[in-house]
């Protein structure tokens, strides 16, 4: 790679760090997950950047972290579950886990997020944090401009009687 | 809760945030060494491989191995794939830090000699900072510089003697090495040979 080149995709992408932490962090719910998230983002972001054909870089950044913590958080899951597995554990304790999860009452709307499933939060993230436009969303997380809204406002409902439910 | 209500909250309670400190140049770091790989993408983990095998026949040879030639071409190669394997995302450096006065003290306790960490010519060849490496059956310090995208690896560890400078050049490397003052340097970078003279000069 020519270094002018560097120079261009680093004026483009690299102002939108704090922003694509900021996704990662959500989606991903831990600091260290999203430090490194961030940073092979930014390396897959470099490899593509010869694809990018303007548009806003934001919503460009933000589909590349968008699915580098997809492709983390999938591989997590695998790794937990092999570990889950290899446990002498009664057939229906995984999805008891998760029913207790997510009907648990919260204080914080941010301890409600945590609890909401990835197709959720990140719309919600994507629209309430990073103000992107609902066709921006749908481009990024490749669902009908529809799926979008509905998840939004299901997930707004979600997040609301969480906090209800757990008000003190 | 009324929809306002709720927007209030999601507005508070979902700050915007900062990349923590460090993460900015850490990126940065990592997009500089893989847009210095050449032929970026599949050439370099194909080198490491070749490499890697290569010490592997180096070591199950190193019986017949005994001249001094053959001892520095593996050393030689060893010294290479570490520049490579440093330009691995995350794996450049474990202290960063421009200043010498960082950089050295952080080796404390981690070898058991204090490397001489000198910064000649901060505009020209900055230090960027420190690692440990492994290398021909020893622990040894690595500094890193920068010229313009090019990383430089400088490892030093103690050996007795004096050598005067050799020059390799591997693939479109160039690796420099000396023996001089109780310590052994090897330098190397993509950087081209002139260059790269230049910097060790003044080390």
């Amino acid at each position: 790679m020519q270094e002018s080149d560097l120079a261009k995709f680093e004026a483009i992408a690299l102002p939108h760090l704090d922003a694509a932490y900021t996704l990662a962090r959500y989606l991903l719910r831990d600091p260290h997950d999203a430090e490194d998230a961030v940073q092979e983002a930014y390396l897959r972001a470099m490899k593509y950047f010869g694809s990018y054909r303007g548009g806003d870089p934001k919503a460009w950044v933000m589909a590349i972290v968008r699915n580098q913590c997809r492709t983390k958080s999938l591989s997590r899951q695998v790794a937990k579950s092999v570990e889950f597995d290899e446990e002498v554990h009664s057939d229906d304790s995984g999805s008891a886990d998760a029913l207790a999860l997510e009907s648990e009452a919260k204080e914080t709307i941010r301890e409600a997020l945590d609890l909401l499933p990835l197709e959720f939060r990140e719309v919600i993230v994507l629209r309430e944090i990073q103000g992107l436009s609902y066709q921006e969303i749908a481009d990024i997380v490749k669902a009908p401009i529809g799926t979008v809204m509905s998840r939004l406002s299901r997930g707004r409902a979600r997040l609301e009687k969480t906090v209800k439910a757990g008000r003190p | 809760m009324t929809p306002e209500e709720l927007d209030a909250r999601l507005k508070a309670e979902l700050p915007a945030l900062a990349a923590p400190d460090g993460l900015r140049e850490r990126v940065r770091l990592a997009l500089r060494a893989e847009a210095q790989r050449p032929r970026r993408g599949y050439w370099v983990p194909a080198a490491v491989a070749a490499i890697a095998a290569a010490l592997l026949v180096a070591v199950s040879g190193t019986w017949y191995l005994t001249s001094q030639t053959n001892e520095r071409a593996e050393l030689a190669q060893q010294v290479l794939a570490s520049h490579l394997r440093s330009l691995q995302p995350g794996h450049l450096v474990d202290v960063q830090s421009n200043n010498t006065h960082n950089v050295k003290p952080w080796f404390n306790g981690k070898v058991n000699f204090s490397p001489p960490v000198g910064n000649p010519e901060p505009d020209s060849f900055p230090l960027i900072g420190g690692r440990l490496d492994y290398l021909h059956g020893r622990t040894v310090a690595a500094l890193v510089y920068q010229r313009r995208l090019h990383v430089i690896n400088v490892l030093v560890w103690p050996e007795g003697g004096t050598e005067s400078l050799g020059e390799r050049t591997e693939n479109g490397y160039t690796e420099l090495y000396w023996k001089k003052n109780g310590w052994e340097v090897w330098v190397v970078s993509d950087l081209n040979a002139g260059e790269l003279r230049e910097f060790a000069r003044n080390l």
